[in-house]
């Protein structure tokens, strides 16, 4: 019994669905409903998105500024928190410098807010310590499209789904995780295109298809490479595109001589002729799109993946027309823009390098003041650095690393030991217990902004309720606390004056405004006087860097390898009922009752060799933590794998989990480590970590 | 059964808005439909587009307290709504609201608010989008039985309004109304006839239903179809007949606890999972299959006197895993086809 009905964005995932909130006449948020018109959810939610006034129900959230004193916390004033705040990094900056101090912003805030960040961190602290979560899902798209392609992004669209004859589905899960994107190529698979999932767990998808090529964990680049090999082989790339719109073909043909499919059949352990079936499936395609996720990011050899997926995509000459591209599927909501704004250590906002003088002059001239070039900390640096106590005051918000970073009892020890941990949330979450400071945010449909999608669509969110209790949006509490710190430089009156300031400097937003956003459902970047309806797909003529580069990459093994004490490989997963860590679907009584709190998946096979029973209590340890959970077993993981999500604070996989890392972009292999998994004792239940740890 | 002649609709519309809290479907900015409270005074032209979500939860809401136990005490929590009008309900959606009037009879919460609303139906002159009401016997006419008041469009912007129950009569006192004659009624089923006549194909619709009560189709199929049910609750959301709820209780401090419910979907695999973790629907193959069964089966047909399915066709507009309505429908036939 709505009386208002506020058009805004879903705040889940990449995919940007149009959602509409119901307001009654009390101004509570009764519910939501989807969008008929809107251009990629055409009337149609996931199960997240129809949760989504549960999520960010008034009940569970923060109303006042924290304090943490003698380990408890009090509520105190905002003034209070600010002026606090404010002198304690002024503190940590004379002491030890700029560098000692950092901003963590979020992939779930707007693109405002994380303007915001990143000019706090540069302009007020003079640091280029800013992150944020990209760097544990795509910063490895991100270093490996720009040095093949020139541009970190989707190159195509949600749309083209529908113009594709092919869809290569490569380490993601879409049903789960994009689940209207995953509908899409439901639908386009029901009307004609092959479907292929590469994948080392039976997806949704691959239950969908006979080509489905289920490949040993970490074994990407092998798999690639053979592709690459008997497509060459058999001559099926595209001469004319290659000539014309590529460097290096001649020695990738070469380097690549030797990589037959029988040779990987170990690695990948799939068969030879299935990898020349797809490979002739995917280059004979008219038409054909590659859609990846975390199954490719997610290890050591993140980069590398992501440049042979590349490759494969240039070869074939699949990039730059309709219906192709190579298409990483975001994680949340604004991860896309959080990275476009520049809340990266290495780059301002629209990819411009920090250490190129020519930016930092630039920038400087634009905010007034001066800027260093010293590239900052990524996350896992500042965490890492804080515990030599080189880093010593951290604000955070929308995030929570401890739950979702790998080894989570390092991150805990790290942040325990800064000086000061302050943290802006909806709700209480395990790194909000840890933080000195707690500021209430407001959530997504308490503020005006803009979120930018995976395809690069950057849409309105609009202000359907006022901010619950005390709680802030986070570009006016950064602009509060810069101003407690003595700069004037976040005093904007509005979100669009925010917008408008950064597409001065960001050359891809350069031609957008809100209301041109407002009149063409969104504006896909770059968005330019060139381009000034913005631009549906990427490449079509040439890349930002000239020809495309097809670049060398070879396999590397995965960091740890079972043995007789871990003899199990445990990989990460999502369920598509729940959404990072947890903190706004678990709110839904619904979602959660779904699964029970933590569960790992299990081979029948490895259950029964284990004793182990369906639903029965578990422990699961690796060499750096031990948890305790419940199994499911099924057939979608392969003999030898184990399986958990990560979305739960009772029982965090990433107790478990590896922080060996990319060495391009730091990113965790979060996909493969070793484990032991025992049953536990009959009649005894599951100990969450608090528990185990003797916290209650 | 009276008739009227309207040549001023917002007479009525003004009339009605003294006497009950008046709702009507109007467009909000982005071109979507939606039921709106109109504050008395001002009144909006009627649309002929079917709202996205349907009146159901005007009577059996999304969420709402059953009681309030304060330590001591248990607290009744029975809505007490001021009387109000839904001005312009489509006949899928009244035949909906007079499946679950059945479904919900004995339960206070629906009843205390049904009991307080008048129904003013409004005939379509033209088929929507995904919708089949002709098939299920829902429409495009209002049904007597299910609205207290309807509206048919006649030409010149003049409307025949139809009194069907005692409760509709009584709104109207005060009003002076011209009566209409017969032959409007006549012209109202031959128009009505004619839309019918607009629908597109329903013979998959109709074979489907037959092959879903011939006990013939195999448990394969619907585990195929489940491998496409992402579990959003989309379709039962917005199903106006489906009427599943959970309940769980909330506590705000040691004394007080306030047991509420929600809207639930049986699609959802923790529906019908017991304590123990058993679970008689286990496989989301057997919960796709019991969707469909109460929506076209002949036991709930003969509980309820009509389908659990009205053909309003938001199933398939919703469902991001293309198993609406018409999907399956269309799947169960090829698929017998193929034998």
């Amino acid at each position: 019994m709505s009386t208002k009905l506020i058009k805004t964005l879903c705040p889940f995932c990449g995919v940007g669905c149009g959602i509409n909130l119901q307001i009654d006449s009390n101004n509570q948020l009764m519910g939501v409903e989807p969008q008929k018109d809107h251009p990629i959810s055409q009337g149609k939610l996931c199960d997240k998105g129809w949760s989504t006034a549960y999520a960010i129900s008034p009940s569970t959230r923060l109303t006042q500024p924290l304090k943490r004193i003698n380990n408890q916390f009090h509520a105190i004033s905002w003034q209070q928190a600010l002026s606090e705040i404010s002198e304690e990094l002024h503190q940590i900056i004379e002491q030890s410098g700029a560098q000692a101090v950092g901003v963590i912003s979020s992939a779930r805030a707007t693109n405002e807010d994380n303007y915001a960040a990143q000019k706090f961190a540069r302009a007020v602290l003079k640091t280029n310590n800013v992150d944020h979560c990209a760097r544990i899902c795509h910063s490895p798209t991100v270093a490996g499209l720009t040095q093949s392609l020139g541009s970190g992004a989707m190159t195509n669209s949600a749309q083209d789904i529908f113009e594709t004859d092919l869809i290569l589905v490569f380490g993601a899960d879409p049903t789960e995780n994009h689940t209207i994107i995953g509908g899409h190529i439901i639908q386009a698979q029901l009307q004609g295109a092959q479907l292929i999932v590469v994948d080392p767990r039976v997806t949704r998808l691959a239950k969908l298809t006979k080509m489905h090529l289920q490949l040993n964990l970490g074994s990407n680049i092998a798999l690639i490479n053979a592709m690459l090999h008997v497509i060459i082989k058999q001559q099926w790339f595209d001469k004319v595109f290659i000539k014309q719109r590529c460097e290096g073909f001649k020695q990738l043909a070469h380097h690549v001589k030797n990589i037959t499919p029988e040779s990987v059949e170990v690695i990948t352990g799939v068969k030879a002729d299935v990898i020349r079936s797809a490979a002739k499936a995917y280059s004979q395609a008219k038409r054909a799109m590659i859609f990846y996720g975390m199954g490719i990011t997610q290890y050591m050899s993140g980069t590398n993946s992501v440049i042979s997926l590349a490759n494969l995509a240039l070869i074939c000459g699949h990039i730059g027309k309709a219906g192709t591209g190579v298409n990483p599927l975001r994680g949340q909501n604004n991860v896309q823009g959080a990275c476009d704004m520049g809340c990266l250590p290495n780059v301002y906002p629209g990819y411009q390098a920090v250490n190129g003088s020519k930016n930092q002059e630039k920038l400087s001239q634009a905010w007034r003041t001066q800027l260093s070039n010293k590239p900052g900390l990524t996350s896992l640096g500042m965490t890492k650095a804080a515990q030599s106590g080189d880093f010593r005051g951290l604000i955070l918000f929308g995030e929570d690393p401890v739950v979702t970073d790998p080894d989570q009892n390092h991150v805990k020890y790290s942040l325990k030991h800064l000086d000061l941990l302050v943290v802006a949330e909806l709700s209480m979450t395990e790194t909000a217990k840890l933080a000195d400071f707690i500021l209430p945010a407001a959530s997504f449909a308490e503020k005006d902004g803009t979120f930018t999608n995976c395809e690069r669509r950057v849409q309105r969110v609009t202000k359907a309720l006022l901010p619950v209790g005390e709680a802030k949006g986070d570009w006016q509490w950064l602009q509060a606390l810069a101003k407690q710190m003595g700069s004037e430089q976040l005093n904007w009156c509005n979100s669009e004056a925010v917008f408008n300031e950064m597409a001065l400097i960001t050359p891809t937003y350069q031609a957008m405004t809100y209301q041109k956003i407002d009149k063409y459902f969104g504006l896909q970047w770059p968005c330019t006087d060139e381009q000034p309806n913005g631009t549906a797909i990427l490449h079509t003529k040439e890349f930002p860097i000239g020809k495309a580069k097809l670049i060398l990459v070879n396999h590397t093994d995965i960091d740890e390898n079972t043995d007789i004490n871990f003899p199990l490989q445990l990989t990460t997963n999502r369920l598509h009922f729940h959404y990072g860590c947890g903190s706004m679907t678990r709110n839904s009584p619904l979602l959660e009752r779904e699964t029970p709190p933590g569960i790992l998946f299990i081979n029948p096979f490895d259950a029964k060799d284990l004793n182990i029973a369906h639903h029965g209590a578990i422990g699961v340890k690796s060499r750096r933590g031990y948890l305790e959970t419940r199994a499911m077993i099924t057939d979608d993981v392969p003999v030898g794998v184990v399986s958990m999500p990560y979305h739960f604070n009772e029982t965090p996989s990433n107790q478990l989990t590896n922080t060996a890392q990319d060495p391009v972009t730091k990113m965790p292999e979060l996909k493969a480590c070793a484990v032991a998994v025992s049953p536990l004792p009959p009649d005894q239940a599951p100990k969450t970590i608090h528990q185990l740890r003797g916290e209650s | 059964m009276k008739t009227y002649l309207i040549s001023d609709l917002s007479l009525l519309q003004q009339h009605l808005s003294q006497h009950f809290q008046f709702h009507q479907v109007i467009k909000n900015d982005n071109e979507q439909c939606h039921w709106q409270h109109i504050s008395q005074g001002t009144t909006q032209p009627l649309i002929y587009d079917k709202p996205l979500s349907s009146a159901k939860s005007f009577f059996f809401a999304a969420h709402e307290n059953l009681l309030i136990f304060n330590g001591e005490f248990f607290q009744e929590t029975l809505p007490s709504p001021s009387p109000f009008v839904l001005f312009g309900v489509q006949s899928c959606d009244l035949s909906a609201i007079k499946y679950q009037d059945k479904f919900f009879a004995e339960d206070p919460y629906y009843q205390a608010r049904r009991k307080q609303c008048l129904l003013v139906g409004l005939d379509c002159n033209s088929p929507c989008e995904h919708g089949f009401c002709v098939t299920v016997d829902a429409g495009p006419g209002v049904r007597a039985d299910t609205a207290d008041l309807a509206l048919h469009p006649l030409a010149l912007q003049q409307w025949l309004l139809i009194e069907y129950s005692e409760k509709g009569a009584l709104a109207l006192k005060g009003l002076s109304l011209k009566p209409a004659h017969s032959n409007y009624l006549t012209q109202r089923d031959l128009t009505l006839d004619q839309c019918e006549q607009q629908f597109p194909d329903d013979s998959y619709i109709v074979d489907g239903i037959k092959t879903i009560n011939s006990n013939n189709v195999p448990d394969t199929f619907w585990q195929q179809l489940a491998i496409q049910c992402v579990g959003c609750s989309g379709c039962t959301t917005l199903c106006p007949t489906c009427s599943c709820y959970g309940t769980r209780s909330i506590k705000k401090n040691d004394q007080q606890i306030t047991q509420q419910r929600f809207w639930d979907s049986c699609l959802y695999e923790g529906f019908q999972r017991e304590a123990s973790f058993h679970n008689p629907s286990l496989e989301a193959g057997s919960r796709v299959q019991r969707f469909w069964q109460h929506k076209f089966g002949n036991d709930f047909f003969k509980e309820f006197e009509q389908h659990g399915c009205v053909g309003c066709g938001r199933c398939e507009q919703t469902c991001p895993g293309v198993i609406g309505v018409h999907s399956v429908m269309r799947r169960l036939t090829d698929d017998k086809a193929k034998g």
